[in-house]
Order: C-alpha cells, then sequence, then structure tokens
C-alpha cells in the first residue's frame, strides 16, 4: 500500500505537469510550475519521514536516534529558495512577453519559432 | 641546431619574420632568404646522399620521439619543394599583396619540408596538417567558397589519415617508419606460410582505404579532386606554382610510402592482378581517370587558371597511374614525371601570375597577341608547353616516354588507352593557351601591357632553364632515381635513357632539332622577302577582320565536344557533394518545422514522454 504522502506528492507534481503541458496561459503554466515544485518538496521531505520521530533539532530529551532524517530538509530548504527565484525571474520574463507581445498565449507568441 | 631542422623551419620563421616586420622590401627579401636556405642546405648535403648515407635527426617533445631523415628519396622530393619553392616566392615578391600571404605561404612550405623529411607517421601527419592549413589560409584570403570546399575535403582526408595512424600505432606501438616496415614485412612473411598475423585482412583493407582516401584528397585524384579546380584558380597565381607543382606532390609521396611501408603486405594479402599488385591497380585506375575527367575538363574551360588547373588534375593522374603499376621501372617514371610535372606546371603557373598581373584578366576572350608584347614570358610559356605536351628535347618527353613504357611493358590495356587518351587531351587545352593568348588579335586595351617584373622573370627562368636542362640531359634525373631502387633501372649515359627495350637520347634529339630550325631558318630567309604584319591585318573571306569581330578559338571553341559531352557533363561530382548537403539541409528544415517547432509545449511534452519512457524502463 503506498503511503498517502507518496501519493499526495507524485498527484501534485502530474497536476502541475498537467498544466504546463496543456495550458496555454503562460501564467497558468508558471502556476503549474509552482505546484510542481511543491510536489517535489513534498515528496523529497516524505522521503525523510521516520515515523514516530521528531525534529531534528538536538535538545533535551532527542537524541540523533530519535530525530527523522536531516538530509531531506537541507535539500527542500534549498530547493524552496531556488524555486523562487525561478519563479520570479519566470514573471518578470512573463512580463516582458506581456508588453512586447500583448498577450500571454503562448500560441500566439511566436518570436522563438523559426 | 640540425640541417635537418634548419631545412624545414627556416621558411616558417622567415615567414613568421616577413609578417611581424611587414616593411616593402624587406619582407620580399625575408621571404626569398627563407626559401633560398633550405634549398642550400640541399645542395650542400648532396655529396653525403650521393654516397649512399641518410642523415637522421631525432627530436624529443611532449613526451613523443619525432624522427626526422634524409633519404634518397625524401632529397629528391624536397629538393623538388626547394626549386619550385624558391621559383615560386621569387613570383610572389611581385605579386603577393600583403604579408599574410607572405606568412602563410612559406608555413605551407615548411609543412612540405617537413612531409618529405619526417621519418615517423607522427611528424608526417604534423607537416600534413601545417602545410593544410597555410594553403588552406592562402586560399582563405582569395576566395571563401573556394577554401571552405578545399578546407572540408582536406578535414575529411586528414581524419582518414589519423584512424589508419591510430590502427597502425595501435597494433605496433610505435610511429617510427623503421619499425612499421619492420611489423608489416614480418607480417607479410607470416601471412605468407599461414602463421598468426598482427593485422586481419579487413584491417589492412581499412587502413588501405583510409590511406587511399588521404593521399587521394591532397594529389586530386578522381572522385575526390574537386576542390583543385577551385582552390589552383582562386588564389595568388604564384602561390599557385607551388601548390599545384609541390604540395600535390605530397600525395604522391604518400603514396610511395605506401609502398614502401607496408607494399609487401597488402600484395601478399590481396594478390595481383596481371602481375600487377591489385592495390596498386586500384591506384592506377584512378590515376586514368583522373587523367581523363581533369583533360576533357581543361579542354572546355574558358579561363586560363582554371584550364591549369584542370590540367594539373590531369598530369597527377599519369604520376598514379606510373606508381600504382608498381614495378621499378614504373615507380622511377612516376617520380621523374612528379619532378617534371613539378618543373613545367610551376612554370605555366608563374606564366598565369605574369599574365594576371600584367593584364588583370583571366578569361580567354579577353586575350590576344601577347606574344609581340611579352616576348620572354612567352618564350617561358613556349617550353612549358612543349615541356607539358611532351614534346622531345624537354623533361615533360622524358617522364611521359617512361610512363608509357612502363604501362606497355606491364601489359595493361585500358591504363595504356587512359595514358595515351591523355596525352592527346592535353594537346587540345594547349593549343587553345597557346593561340588565344599569344597569338591572333590583340584587344586594344591590352596595347600597352609589359613584359615580366624581374622576380617574375628570374622564377620563371629557373624552372624553364630546368625543363630544358632536364629534358636534353634525362640521365641527371635517371641516375639520382637508380639510387633509390638500388640498381640501374634506367640505364644509359646523362644524354640518354636505356630501359631495354628502347632507347632516347635527348642530346641526339637536341641536335637534330636545332640542325632542322637552322635549315628552316635558311629557307625562311633566302625565301619571300620578310614583311611585318601587324596583328590586325587579317583578311577572312575577303574582308578586313575589325576589332568586335573575335576569333573563334577565344570563345567556347571547343564547344561541339562540350555538347558531345553533354550527358557526361551532367554527372559532376561536385553537384553530387552539393546534393548531399542539401539534402542535409532539407533534412535539417524538416526537424525544425516538425520536432524543433520552438513551441515551449511540445519541449516539454518531448521532456515527459522521456521521463515516462525512463519510468517504464525502470532506471
Amino acid at each position: 500500500m503506498i503511503s498517502v504522502y507518496y501519493f499526495g506528492a507524485i498527484a501534485l507534481v502530474l497536476i502541475g505537469l498537467y498544466a504546463i503541458l496543456v495550458k496555454k496561459n503562460l501564467l497558468k503554466i508558471l502556476i503549474g510550475l509552482s505546484i510542481m515544485e511543491t510536489g517535489v518538496n513534498l515528496l523529497l521531505i516524505s522521503i525523510g519521514y521516520v515515523s514516530g520521530r521528531s525534529a531534528p533539532i538536538l535538545s533535551e530529551g532527542i537524541g540523533p536516534s530519535q530525530a527523522v532524517d536531516p538530509i531531506p530538509q537541507a535539500l527542500v530548504l534549498t530547493a524552496i529558495v531556488i524555486g523562487v527565484a525561478t519563479t520570479a525571474m519566470a514573471l518578470s520574463v512573463a512580463m516582458l512577453i506581456y508588453e512586447k507581445y500583448g498577450t500571454l498565449n503562448i500560441e500566439e507568441i511566436r518570436r522563438l519559432r523559426g | 641546431m640540425n640541417e635537418l631542422l634548419i631545412i624545414i623551419f627556416a621558411p616558417l620563421i622567415a615567414g613568421v619574420i616577413a609578417w611581424a616586420l611587414d616593411i616593402k622590401i624587406l619582407r620580399e627579401l625575408t621571404g626569398i632568404v627563407g626559401a633560398v636556405i633550405p634549398l642550400s642546405y640541399l645542395i650542400y648535403l648532396y655529396p653525403t646522399i650521393d654516397a649512399g648515407k641518410t642523415i637522421q635527426y631525432t627530436a624529443s617533445f611532449a613526451g613523443f620521439k619525432f624522427n626526422f631523415a634524409l633519404t634518397q628519396l625524401s632529397w629528391i622530393f624536397a629538393m623538388m619543394a626547394g626549386v619550385v619553392g624558391l621559383a615560386a616566392v621569387l613570383g610572389m615578391a611581385s605579386t603577393a599583396r600583403s604579408s599574410y600571404e607572405w606568412l602563410f605561404a612559406l608555413m605551407s612550405l615548411t609543412g612540405v619540408f617537413g612531409i618529405f623529411l619526417s621519418y615517423d607517421l607522427l611528424a608526417f601527419f604534423i607537416f600534413w596538417e601545417v602545410m593544410t592549413f597555410g594553403s588552406f589560409m592562402m586560399v582563405l584570403k582569395y576566395n571563401k567558397s573556394a577554401s571552405l570546399k578545399y578546407f572540408i575535403l582536406s578535414v575529411i582526408g586528414a581524419y582518414a589519415m589519423l584512424i589508419a595512424i591510430g590502427i597502425i600505432y595501435a597494433r605496433v606501438g610505435s610511429f617510427s617508419f623503421i619499425q612499421v616496415y619492420n611489423a608489416f614485412a614480418q607480417d607479410a612473411a607470416l601471412g605468407m606460410v599461414g602463421g598468426e598475423t598482427l593485422f586481419s585482412r579487413g584491417e589492412m583493407a581499412a587502413i588501405f582505404g583510409l590511406f587511399l582516401v588521404a593521399f587521394g584528397v591532397k594529389a586530386g585524384t578522381f572522385p575526390l579532386h574537386v576542390w583543385a579546380p577551385d582552390a589552383y584558380s582562386e588564389t595568388n597565381q604564384s602561390y599557385t606554382a607551388m601548390f599545384s607543382g609541390v604540395l600535390s606532390k605530397t600525395g604522391v609521396y604518400g603514396f610511395i610510402l605506401l609502398y614502401m611501408l607496408m607494399g609487401y603486405r597488402l600484395m601478399a594479402e590481396f594478390g595481383t592482378f596481371r602481375s600487377v599488385p591489385k592495390f596498386g591497380y586500384i591506384i592506377a585506375f584512378l590515376g586514368g581517370l583522373t587523367i581523363i575527367v581533369g583533360g576533357l575538363l581543361a579542354a572546355l574551360q574558358e579561363d586560363i587558371r582554371k584550364l591549369f588547373a584542370y590540367s594539373s588534375i590531369s598530369q597527377i593522374g599519369y604520376i598514379l597511374v606510373a606508381i600504382g603499376v608498381g614495378s621499378a621501372l614504373s615507380i622511377e617514371a612516376g617520380i621523374y614525371h612528379a619532378i617534371s610535372h613539378a618543373l613545367f606546371k610551376g612554370l605555366f603557373f608563374l606564366i598565369v601570375a605574369t599574365i594576371i598581373y600584367r593584364t588583370g584578366k583571366t578569361e580567354f576572350k579577353d586575350m590576344g597577341g601577347l606574344a609581340e608584347k611579352m616576348p620572354l614570358t612567352f618564350a617561358m610559356a613556349f617550353v612549358a608547353i612543349l615541356s607539358l605536351a611532351g614534346i622531345p628535347p624537354l623533361v615533360g618527353f622524358a617522364s611521359k616516354w617512361l610512363i608509357f613504357e612502363a604501362v606497355i611493358s606491364q601489359n595493361m590495356p585500358i591504363l595504356g588507352g587512359m595514358v595515351f587518351f591523355g596525352s592527346a587531351i592535353g594537346f587540345v587545352y594547349l593549343i587553345r593557351f597557346t593561340y588565344a593568348v599569344w597569338f591572333g588579335q590583340r584587344p586594344t586595351d591590352l596595347n600597352d601591357v609589359k613584359d615580366a617584373p624581374l622576380p617574375l622573370a628570374i622564377g620563371m627562368g629557373i624552372l624553364a632553364l630546368l625543363n630544358v636542362v632536364f629534358g636534353i640531359a634525362p640521365g641527371l634525373v635517371a641516375g639520382e632515381l637508380n639510387k633509390i631502387i638500388g640498381k640501374d633501372v634506367i640505364g644509359g649515359t646523362i644524354w640518354e635513357l636505356d630501359i631495354g627495350v628502347g632507347k632516347y637520347n635527348g642530346l641526339l634529339i637536341t641536335i637534330w632539332l636545332v640542325i632542322g630550325l637552322l635549315v628552316a631558318a635558311i629557307i625562311y630567309f633566302l625565301g619571300a622577302r620578310v614583311r611585318r604584319v601587324p596583328v590586325t591585318d587579317t583578311y577572312q573571306s575577303g574582308n578586313p577582320v575589325t576589332m568586335d569581330y573575335n576569333l573563334t578559338i577565344r570563345r567556347n571553341f571547343f564547344l561541339p565536344l562540350k555538347e558531345a559531352l553533354s550527358f557526361w557533363l551532367r554527372i559532376s561530382f561536385d553537384k553530387l557533394y552539393r546534393d548531399i548537403a542539401k539534402t542535409t539541409e532539407d533534412f535539417a528544415d524538416t526537424l525544425r518545422n516538425y520536432v524543433y517547432n520552438g513551441n515551449v509545449q511540445s519541449y516539454a511534452w518531448y521532456l515527459a514522454i522521456i521521463l515516462l519512457i525512463l519510468a517504464m524502463w525502470g532506471v
């Protein structure tokens, strides 16, 4: 039986992928990208979860053997920052595209095509 | 510093100095000095070589050992490069436009010396590339598309050679000619008795095929000749004297090396065909096709430079036929023709350089009657024409006669026919050059044309003198050639060639020719009173010929030939290569329309599909 965390995370990724593949509005694609990113982050976190343990902060009563895996958390922290940065950059590009073409429909933005 | 390295690098150093200085007269002087030094060293080393010694030198660089050696064979080829190189450099003193040309012309001369003197495959390859680079840059300066065509075919040849060298190195473990030769000789002996050989049959075929492509490109063998007409014609014509005279000989030298290094092995592996080794027969047959294709196309050209470019290809065909036939006599004949081709083709291109330098025109239709205005150049052209056509007292006759005898004595009817056809077609295009440029009406704008400038005249003089000397005393060359084989294949004195089935005495023929000319002169001067006729004083059907009437030899003279050949002319390898390029481009266009269509979402789809495939694969 697949864990509900995995199922949810992968479902989020697939929803994001669906938006990227099918939606025509640039902003919707960016939203899809963000959803996908969230799904990936959740997946990473849920990989590190060990049932019944607490946060990996060494304090009174909590030693290394009682904490969940800290590595995915560090990874996800980095991935969140990267995700925010790429989203910000993509949004600014979307703004420029709208200024230049007056549309956000990717079918109508023809410049990239040969 | 060793004398071999001086011979190899003197031109390059002089070229760099000339390029850096870039002062009008100084750079010409440096360039000429750079071409004189190797030549004088080669002459200085002659007694050592003559005594049968080999001068060797080994240089270590970056963990590799580079061997250089001056043997009898490489001395002959290096002398060819030295003499024609000097003549071409003298010509460049008149025609070179910038110091750029000095640098790269001398760089390619360094490459040629390096190829002839190197004694291992790695040094051979490196100098091969130095030569290609220098000549590519020379063509690039004048015509970009011609240089690209030359570059692409050269790169194909270079990669072919590199792969072949790689296969040899992987098995033998050394680049040195001596060790490679020993390995192949041992292999041939083992193969004969059915032992375990180093190289398999397939590998030998691959090595031979790759070398055939590599040397064939440089020599201009059919069907890899397509670069030559463009590259020869679209550069400084003085440089072309060296390009066509010497650089193409590196391919010929490569084929001779093929015989020297792996001839036994190839013969033992693939057997013989009518007493000629089969692999040599392939070279000879390609050479025969080269003669015919080059000769016919030369006859149809309207541009002097193109005519001689195709004629150069055609003449290289003779050398390949002779080398391919592979008897001792035919290999000597091939090297002899390489020498005479270097001499007369170098001379021809210097003449073309003079004509273009003085008139600024390149097509037959704009020329005529130049013999009167440029008597010295005309005299040189006369020597060159007689030599290429193979008229007795000149060097071209001696070498072509040897090739004919070599081919006939091996009973090769098809090759013989090709060689004879090549000689006939040689007359066809030379008549065009003779009459259209030197005789007939002179267009009025050529009335104040001057004769050749001094450096060009000296360059032409050197080559013309050697054409005559080696023609009257063919034994001078034959004696040196005999030392390569180690026995008197071509007997006789220095005036006479004796190959058992026939004799040719250059001196005797010259004497008879002079007597004949004297008799003709006596009849001429005692006969009708000489009247000077201006070239425009010509009548046709009772009417004076006006200036706007063009004598037909200048324009489309061989039109009937062209029409007769129209079916074959449509089959052009040049076009085939262009079609291949076009198809590739079309395919890329299709890809761009349907696959790389610029739609971000379709790229996302590709990614998703690939991820899906990987997931199903279980990665």
